[in-house]
């Protein structure tokens, strides 16, 4: 048997080497390799073989099959184009239908997944709130002009005798005295993720927007703490080059309040037709007020906090070089702008 | 609040080499922003930014301090000049020229002087064209000599012709409600009451204090005799006018964040020296000055350990105390204990330690600090958190081609459902209620894209907003979907892909139902919960909606079925249902009749016949023909009695 299958191998590779065109290759590999070709009758006599030799047998018909194999691949690659068969690799594929995830869900998957890491424990809060929680306890009592800047939307419904009025929260700050009487007792890191409500509408602003609200309270939480998770989420959320700074700012509710500005993606802060001075304003944080401490039950003589809370559009918008003219085109529903992302 | 300073004016009272954008710099990144510097042929102004807590920083005085603290932490030398009057009159609670009476808790302090002979003249070209960069149109000397000493001091002041307040005398009163008074921009305002207002010997109001002055005591051409008038007010009453009123001024901007009384003498020393410098006015010698109750000092302690761990690092003790004293405290140190007196000008804004901390920090240079992540303990992770589910569930309908919308929560009246809550002060009607379903919302996004032919499927996930009595709605977190161009079998089955990947079980139960079409709307059930709807609108798409939560709750975790050792037998069967049947229930019938049968699968339909595929399937062995056409007649059987369904 040995004898026969590699005479019959010879017998097959002189063949293919003499061919010129794929339709002789074609008659090769049936005659040989064929449902009832020859080796496939070989493979059958196997059986025949005594036990102890059987399996050689079968490595040798196994062996010569595959050089077949492969000399009718290499000769087809020989084969001039004329003798080929006619194939049109640049056909383009058929997709199957795809669907898109809102820019927004893409941003929130992001800062949410970044912050995780970090510990922080993403939770919801409601999203039309008591003054109390939007104003009160974050050291804006009733009539303070700080209030001013958030243009809120007042819901038409009786006020409550301890928490005033209802309102659509006008910013993911309202879950912080809620968190901490959520939590209870420090360690908190809170990251909040959240529709809010202003009374605006440009080509900038939209009534209804995001953003998100990172909160931490323990012993010993600093200024420098806040530094090193703002630098953390800069490098890992903008690029590895990327920093970030503080300026002064004032806030009711934090006290130091500051303007956190990141590095210009283009200059790296050296200053460019782009950023102007090398840098662009990302939005406000601060170390967490006593006051606000206290209003949720945290003794701030044991405990102190940092907090931050920036629009999650502008955010994304910022990171991705994304120009888009219009936030409103953001929360319309035209099909050609949300199959873009 | 924006404020625009002027460069040269600045230098007046700030000594520095700096150049305009150092300055701009130095006080951006430790002091209030300067957002833009615009350059002029022999001038710069900046654009500044002005925080509601910084009232001492709203004129050039306050900005010359903060420069000249804040230029030294970049390295740029620098000092306040400080102001300094001419003026030698002297304060008094009362005088002969003006009988005030004055509620204080309304005007904490009220100073007042006469000037008289006053030559009514235009302001020399200096003064006119500081004013007119930073803003304010040239009117008249007087006029001019108050606008400037606010520009310059921050210290809003009115000037009263004083021979039309009648009888020599003020009164400064809380407003009745309904009482009138025409302003200067010859507006005629009915007041709420509260309001603080001056009322001259004969009962009229000549004043709406703290906002604009009235038309009854006007400088006019003619006016001889000015009554220099500097106060402090109470900050929530003028805050409280000024919104009610829908009337604002500059002064009452400033009045309404409280400003430092102690600044008055200053200011009308100043308002002095112009006077009498640009008009030829004299001042009396005695200014009236009625200041009850002066603010005590206010002194804070800290700790240097305290300093360190607030901020993250150690700084020297002697810069700390360098950084406040150039900001005009006082600091000392007594071993670890520091001290610091506030100024007056502080004193509403630096209250705790906090604040001080700030004050050290900002000159120190933020840029300085260290920039380390917390360590400790972690907070508990969320029981039951929606957000992986509810992200699992987004890429599943994305991955049946499935758009994501985000629209607003906020519609019209008609939109929003019944007993739906309203807003007070709505934008416009078609935003002014929140929704309570997303269904008009998702009618209007596919309204959005009328044009488009081929099908398209968008999907949204919010909350909805449930009244609830006595207390803040119900947020319930809603999926909905609406299907454009495409059959109902097609939409129907992405729902079903859907429950069957999250390994839901779903029922289906025709009810007929507002804005769908008759008998083509299911509810949607799940372990006798109902979790929302599916069906075809009146107006030709398909809307689905899914409670969220209940959807997670019917979750069923997967398990593990032994796979069948032998093959199953295969077959499919024709059947001619009569008209109106519902094939639903065919195929649970058919389900129904043997354990054996493992699937079953509508495949074609054709007019009124509809071709099934069978599975038979014996956990053990393979059916032999003669077992699966036992359980193939039972069907038949029991399909034409039930439906009278007949097979091909």
């Amino acid at each position: 048997m040995q004898e026969e299958v590699i005479n019959l191998k010879n017998e097959a590779l002189a063949q293919i080497m003499e061919v010129s065109s794929f339709e002789e290759l074609e008659t090769i590999r049936v005659t040989y390799l064929g449902r009832s070709g020859k080796f496939t009758s070989l493979i059958k006599r196997i059986r025949e073989v005594s036990p102890e030799k059987r399996k050689q047998a079968g490595l040798l018909v196994n062996e010569a099959k595959n050089t077949i194999v492969k000399a009718l691949a290499s000769q087809k690659n020989h084969l001039k184009e004329s003798a080929r068969a006619w194939f049109d690799p640049t056909v383009p594929g058929i997709k199957p239908a795809m669907g898109h995830l809102h820019l927004v869900t893409q941003a929130i998957e992001e800062i949410s997944a970044l912050f995780t890491q970090l510990g922080f424990v993403r939770n919801r809060y409601p999203e039309v709130e008591w003054d109390w929680y939007a104003f009160e306890t974050l050291n804006m009592p009733e009539g303070h002009p700080a209030r001013d800047e958030w243009e809120t939307f007042f819901v038409d419904a009786p006020a409550n005798p301890k928490f005033g009025q209802m309102v659509l929260t006008p910013h993911t700050s309202s879950a912080q005295v809620r968190e901490m009487q959520r939590v209870k007792s420090p360690p908190v890191r809170m990251i909040n993720i959240a529709k809010c409500y202003r009374r605006q509408i440009d080509a900038s602003h939209v009534p209804m927007f995001h953003q998100f609200e990172g909160l931490v309270i323990d012993k010993g939480i600093s200024v420098a703490n806040l530094k090193g998770t703002l630098d953390y989420f800069a490098r890992n959320f903008f690029g590895p080059e990327r920093k970030t700074r503080l300026r002064p700012f004032h806030f009711q509710f934090t006290e130091p309040s500051f303007e956190v500005d990141v590095t210009c993606g283009v200059c790296l802060g050296r200053g460019c037709k782009l950023c102007k001075n090398g840098w662009l304003e990302l939005g406000g944080a601060g170390m967490v007020h006593p006051r606000v401490l206290a209003a949720g039950g945290i003794n701030p003589e044991k405990y102190s906090g940092y907090a931050f809370g920036w629009g999650v559009e502008r955010t994304y918008m910022m990171k991705s070089g994304l120009q888009i003219p219009d936030i409103r085109l953001i929360y319309g529903s035209d099909l050609r702008f949300l199959k873009q992302f | 609040m924006n404020i625009t300073i002027s460069d040269n004016w600045l230098r007046d009272y700030l000594k520095t080499k700096a150049a305009s954008s150092k300055i701009a710099d130095a006080l951006s990144l430790s002091g209030p922003s300067v957002e833009k510097v615009t350059r002029l042929k022999d001038d710069s102004l900046y654009s500044i930014e002005v925080t509601t807590n910084r009232v001492d920083c709203m004129g050039v005085y306050g900005i010359a301090r903060e420069a000249s603290a804040a230029l030294p932490a970049h390295t740029v030398k620098a000092s306040l000049v400080p102001l300094k009057s001419k003026s030698r009159q002297t304060f008094a609670k009362t005088v002969r020229y003006l009988k005030a009476e004055v509620d204080t808790t309304l005007c904490p302090r009220f100073a007042a002087v006469l000037i008289k002979g006053v030559k009514m003249a235009a302001s020399p070209e200096w003064m006119s064209q500081r004013l007119e960069r930073v803003g304010v149109r040239s009117i008249n000397n007087v006029v001019d000599i108050s606008n400037y000493i606010m520009k310059e001091l921050g210290q809003p002041v009115h000037t009263f012709d004083y021979d039309k307040i009648l009888k020599g005398k003020m009164l400064l009163r809380p407003s009745r409600k309904g009482e009138t008074i025409t302003t200067l921009d010859e507006k005629k305002h009915t007041l709420p009451g509260g309001d603080i207002v001056i009322e001259d010997g004969k009962g009229r109001l000549i004043d709406l204090a703290g906002i604009m002055g009235g038309t009854l005591s006007a400088i006019d051409d003619k006016t001889k005799n000015v009554l220099l008038f500097v106060q402090t007010y109470n900050p929530l009453n003028i805050r409280r006018t000024a919104m009610s009123l829908a009337h604002r001024s500059e002064a009452s901007d400033i009045f309404e964040k409280g400003t430092d009384p102690e600044l008055i003498s200053l200011a009308i020393r100043r308002g002095i020296d112009l006077f009498e410098t640009l008009t030829g006015g004299k001042a009396e010698e005695t200014i009236l000055d009625i200041y009850p109750n002066p603010p005590g000092a206010k002194t804070i302690a800290l700790d240097f350990d305290f300093i360190s761990g607030f901020l993250g690092t150690v700084l020297p003790k002697h810069q700390i105390g360098k950084a406040l004293t150039s900001l005009g405290f006082e600091a000392g140190w007594r071993g670890k204990s520091l001290s610091v007196k506030v100024p007056s000008w502080r004193l509403k804004d630096v209250q705790i330690k906090e604040d001080v901390i700030e004050e050290i920090a900002r000159i120190w240079g933020y840029q300085r600090l260290p920039g380390i992540i917390m360590q400790g303990a972690l907070t508990e992770p969320l029981v039951d958190s929606p957000f992986g589910f509810e992200a699992k569930v987004k890429n599943i309908l994305k991955g049946y081609a499935g758009i994501e919308v985000y629209s607003l929560s906020l519609v019209a009246k008609h939109e929003a459902g019944q007993g739906a809550l309203q807003l007070a002060n709505p934008l416009g009607e078609d935003s002014s209620f929140l929704r309570t379903s997303l269904l008009p919302s998702l009618a209007r996004a596919a309204g959005e894209n009328a044009g488009v032919k081929e099908a398209f499927h968008l999907f949204e996930m919010a909350n909805v907003y449930l009244p609830r009595k006595g207390d803040l709605p119900q947020e319930k977190m809603m999926l909905a979907g609406i299907f454009v161009n495409t059959g109902f079998r097609q939409a129907k089955g992405i729902i079903e892909a859907l429950a069957e990947e999250l390994n839901v079980t779903l029922g289906f139960i025709p009810e007929d139902s507002q804005y769908f079409q008759p008998s083509q709307r299911l509810l949607l059930k799940c372990s006798n919960k109902f979790l929302g709807q599916f069906g075809m609108l009146e107006t030709g798409e398909i809307y689905y909606e899914l409670d969220m939560a209940l959807l997670k709750l019917g979750i069923q975790p997967r398990q593990y079925k032994k796979i069948p050792s032998h093959p199953a037998q295969i077959e499919d069967i024709t059947l001619i249902l009569p008209a109106k049947s519902r094939v639903g229930d065919v195929i649970f019938a058919i389900k129904s009749t043997s354990p054996l049968i493992s699937e079953v699968v509508l495949g074609t339909i054709y007019n009124d016949a509809y071709t099934f595929r069978l599975n038979y399937q014996h956990p053990q062995k393979t059916l032999t023909d003669s077992e699966t056409e036992k359980i193939r007649g039972t069907i038949l059987k029991i399909l034409k009695r039930d439906f009278g369904a007949i097979a091909k």
